[in-house]
């Protein structure tokens, strides 16, 4: 335990390689490592070469992006606004993605490469343009507010929510298409999603990577991280923008999935502490890992059948979370 | 050297600081006293940046505040606030190394150089053995003495510090102004510090200005500020000032007898 | 700000577009469920064109099917190629072999793409509650897809027979013309009815003061009709809209048809609603259980559905 915690970087990676691994073996079809590894390198069986390449890899690098993009967000999420409760969906993201999506389930788009982009394209545009109405509803002058920010946020939120409820009534048929969407699920997994997102997320991670020391500033406070030397309000901004841009990406073809961004930062908190130099990155590494297992779980438990992902990050999340809560309540990490 | 010309702050609307001029110069304490209300701390945050001034200038020798980047007039002033709702998780050394931000780069990782600073400042303070515990766990006078280390680090000829003594216990209110007096008498820096107790300004101050309702009334030694109808005109109250009985300063007493 | 949203817009347009597409995009046609186009008769292969105008071609008839909706379940028994079904999904349950095979998933929309690979299907037959996205990724494993859209007529869905009979090698001649036959038997003594009754048909009723119920461009509404009644929610806009209470009582319907008493509705629990005891087909105890696959599944159950009503709103014609 003792050499766990002395060696963050070393064990999260383990943790990850091991998620990866179990996604990949488990399935329909059991493929042990050996198996795994011919597949890989070209030798395996049809079977295992096309489960593998087509199915397997595809869903399970997506899920770890998502992981990736909403745990780091939230983290940054939770520095930016001091606030334990922040995820990545605070200022409204998700609800404006998920209005955006309903909106282009509306719509018939024919079946062509461009048709089948419409919906994660209208997410993620709903979901930037949401980010940027809820900083403009909340800009005081040359400063925004947190206050200002998680207020407009919130109710935002409830205005999309709404009207997607309402539009998701008005056209049944498309309600379970919209629903699936909304509860979370890699349905779109193929490399197409992949790539398209990649960029994004390298961008926005990338950045809140480099900006840990920031978020480590501006812990202190707004005055005196701009004493200190910060210049606060672009590094809100920038911050703020590269959290949503990589939420956004993530949210646009995998659908809303909570608690993943809300948790994986805190356990990173508890087990390794508050330097958001390390925090970000860790809870990067941690949030993929952490969804890749809820993904297997998805899998597994009510085979063939497969839950949401978004309902098992809540179902096992939860539990997890009280427990996380729990012990730390004596340590005053937040 | 610290210049204040002309300086006004409005709040939306309202006028909080008018036409304020003062200069702080290096080695020397200057106090900034008055009421609650008078514009001490706004002042002090109009000097340090964090809010935006309606007209007037504030300057060291060469350089306009105002045309200044956060991180150049953060190597000019550090600002010692008051040590209330910090965050609990991180520790005493890695609050105090955060007073190096102005130098370091912006990863953020600090040199050998840099820890060294650090160290002293933490020892100059008395708190060197606290370096591994987390600010939620210290007491109000740790806490405001690590927050003096921090501004330390910063390295800066002039040091600005908001009501530093005033949720601390007697003790840690004198050890903190003898430290602030010695950084400025002895390593020269301008310090300007806003307080609330008179006495104590009086005692560890040179010069004190009092302020009311956004102006500076009176501007000068302890002496020549702290009398009777000055006081009585500021904050209301009946007072006599008397000699201190054992140092050369004044000693401000209520009096309430009819 | 904007600047920055336009010029990110503008790059995800730009990388999407360089992402490899894994499928050229097949050209757009509207979808037509009625002619099939087929290529020369000797040889057995086909090419279709499906409901997404997608082509779809098979070297010959599909011998291991799996079915993705209830009702491509109940088309494909029916029209005699339950022997060629593999697989099908969680919410097939008529006929009652269909119960037995290999489940794909599909409750929330959530299909196992391995235990539909697993299965080696030569085709995959989705029906309209299967999202476009989950086609495109089972295309992309390379299996062979037809999305069957829904029809909108008995016509079409007749169109939706000979289709599938085609995919599977299965004539359907005899089997149109039985439904035509029955279909017609009803029509013929519906045409002597001079009086069309008001029939409230229920979906569900978790909230009594609005529940939901068949709305124009349904197939509910149109059996409804063609059984020789009124539906008094035609007026409404949606296809599934909710009604309100004060709305049923004032167009006092003759009759009641419990579409969701297979979710647990009886005829007494609605004759015990408060403020339902004044409409007609309360008073004239005219409440009535209905299995609602036979009036939603658009397959050839709707011809039974079509009967069925047609006995309980016009008993005396069909003694």
């Amino acid at each position: 335990m003792k050499y766990m915690k002395s060696r963050p970087y070393l064990f999260s990676i383990f943790a990850l390689g091991l998620a990866l691994l179990l996604s990949l073996a488990i399935g329909s079809v059991f493929l042990s490592p050996s198996q795994l590894w011919a597949a890989l390198s070209g030798h395996g069986t049809q079977t295992s070469t096309a489960i593998l390449w087509s199915i397997r890899l595809p869903r399970t690098v997506l899920i770890a992006l998502t992981g990736m993009a909403l745990s780091g967000s939230g983290a940054a999420y939770q520095g930016l606004f001091r606030n334990p409760l922040a995820d990545p969906f605070l200022i409204g993201v998700a609800s404006g993605a998920g209005l955006g999506a309903v909106i282009a389930m509306s719509v018939k788009w024919p079946y062509t490469f461009w048709g089948l982009m419409a919906i994660p394209m209208a997410a993620f545009v709903a979901a930037l343009l949401t980010v940027f109405i809820v900083y403009s509803l909340a800009r005081l002058g040359k400063t925004v507010p947190t206050t200002n920010l998680i207020l407009a946020g919130v109710a935002f939120s409830s205005f999309a929510t709404s009207l997607t409820s309402f539009l998701m009534l008005r056209s049944t048929g498309e309600v379970r298409r919209a629903l699936g969407w909304l509860l979370g699920g890699a349905s779109q997994s193929g490399w197409t999603a992949i790539l398209a997102i990649t960029p994004y997320l390298v961008i926005g991670l990338g950045v809140l990577t480099l900006g840990g020391y920031a978020l480590n500033l501006l812990q202190f406070g707004d005055d005196q991280a701009q004493q200190l030397g910060l210049n606060v309000t672009r590094a809100k901004t920038v911050l703020l923008v590269s959290a949503s841009l990589a939420t956004a990406a993530a949210v646009a073809f995998s659908g809303i999935i909570g608690f993943v961004g809300l948790v994986v930062p805190h356990v990173m908190r508890l087990w390794w502490g508050a330097d958001y130099r390390l925090l970000i990155p860790l809870s990067i590494i941690s949030g993929a890992t952490a969804l890749i297992l809820s993904d297997v779980i998805a899998r597994v438990v009510l085979a063939p059948q497969e839950i949401p992902v978004g309902i098992v990050t809540a179902l096992a999340g939860a539990p997890f979370f009280l427990w996380v809560l729990r012990r730390a309540k004596n340590q005053g990490y937040w | 050297m610290l210049k204040i010309e002309n300086l006004s702050v409005n709040y939306g609307t309202r006028r909080i600081l008018r036409d304020i001029s003062l200069n702080v110069q290096g080695g020397e304490v200057l106090a900034l006293i008055g009421p609650n209300g008078a514009g001490k701390s706004t002042l002090i945050r109009a000097i340090s940046g964090v809010i935006p001034s309606e007209s007037g200038r504030v300057r060291t020798n060469g350089d306009d505040f105002q045309a200044l980047s956060p991180i150049q007039r953060a190597r000019y002033v550090a600002t010692v606030p008051q040590a209330v709702s910090l965050p609990p998780a991180f520790t005493v050394w890695e609050t105090v190394l955060l007073g190096r931000t102005p130098y370091l780069g912006f990863l953020g990782q600090p040199s050998g150089a840099d820890e060294e600073l650090a160290r002293r400042a933490l020892e100059r303070v008395s708190a060197w053995t606290l370096a591994e515990r987390r600010v939620g766990e210290l007491s109000g006078g740790e806490a405001q003495r690590v927050l003096l280390a921090r501004a330390l680090c910063q390295s800066t000829p002039i040091m600005l510090l908001d009501e530093p003594t005033a949720h601390l216990d007697l003790q840690y209110q004198v050890s903190l102004l003898e430290l602030v007096r010695e950084l400025a008498h002895h390593d020269g820096l301008a310090v300007l510090i806003a307080m609330h107790d008179l006495n104590l300004a009086a005692r560890y101050a040179d010069r004190v200005a009092l302020m009311d309702a956004g102006e500076i009334k009176a501007l000068g030694e302890p002496g020549q500020v702290l009398r009777p109808e000055m006081i009585e005109a500021a904050f209301g109250l009946r007072v006599q000032v008397v000699k201190h009985p054992f140092l050369d300063v004044p000693l401000v007493l209520p009096d309430s007898r009819k | 700000m904007f600047r920055k949203l336009l010029v990110l817009t503008l790059l995800a347009a730009f990388l999407a577009g360089c992402a490899p597409a894994s499928v050229p995009s097949p050209t757009v046609e509207p979808a037509s469920t009625a002619a099939p186009t087929t290529q020369a008769p000797a040889s057995t292969a086909l090419t279709l064109t499906d409901g997404l105008g997608r082509e779809v071609k098979l070297d010959e008839p599909a011998q291991r099917v799996v079915s993705l909706a209830p009702s491509n379940t109940e088309i494909l028994f029916a029209i005699g190629a339950g022997a060629q079904v593999v697989g099908v999904d969680q919410f097939s349950d008529f006929p009652e072999q269909a119960k037995g095979l290999s489940g794909v998933g599909g409750s929330m929309g959530q299909y196992s793409t391995e235990a539909i690979v697993a299965l080696k299907p030569d085709l995959v037959l989705a029906a309209e509650i299967n999202t476009p996205e989950l086609v495109k990724q089972l295309e992309d494993l390379g299996l062979t897809v037809y999305y069957l859209k829904n029809p909108t007529t008995l016509e079409e869905m007749y169109g939706n027979l000979e289709i599938v009979g085609q995919l599977t090698g299965q004539d359907v001649t005899d089997l149109v013309s039985s439904l035509k036959a029955r279909v017609q038997a009803v029509d013929e003594k519906i045409a002597t009815v001079t009086e069309k009754p008001a029939v409230f048909y229920e979906i569900d009723a978790t909230d009594a003061s609005k529940p939901y119920t068949y709305g124009p461009g349904t197939f509910g509404d149109l059996l409804i009709t063609r059984a020789g009644g009124t539906n008094i929610a035609d007026v409404a806009k949606d296809p599934y809209p909710q009604i309100s209470l004060e709305q049923i009582v004032s167009s006092n319907p003759a009759f009641i048809i419990l579409g969701d008493s297979m979710y647990g509705a009886t005829p007494d629990a609605v004759k015990a609603r408060p403020g339902w005891v004044s409409i007609d087909a309360v008073k004239n105890d005219r409440i009535f259980p209905f299995d609602d696959n036979l009036a939603s599944r658009p397959g050839p159950r709707l011809v039974d559905g079509l009967e069925q009503l047609a006995k309980l709103l016009h008993p005396e014609l069909f003694k």
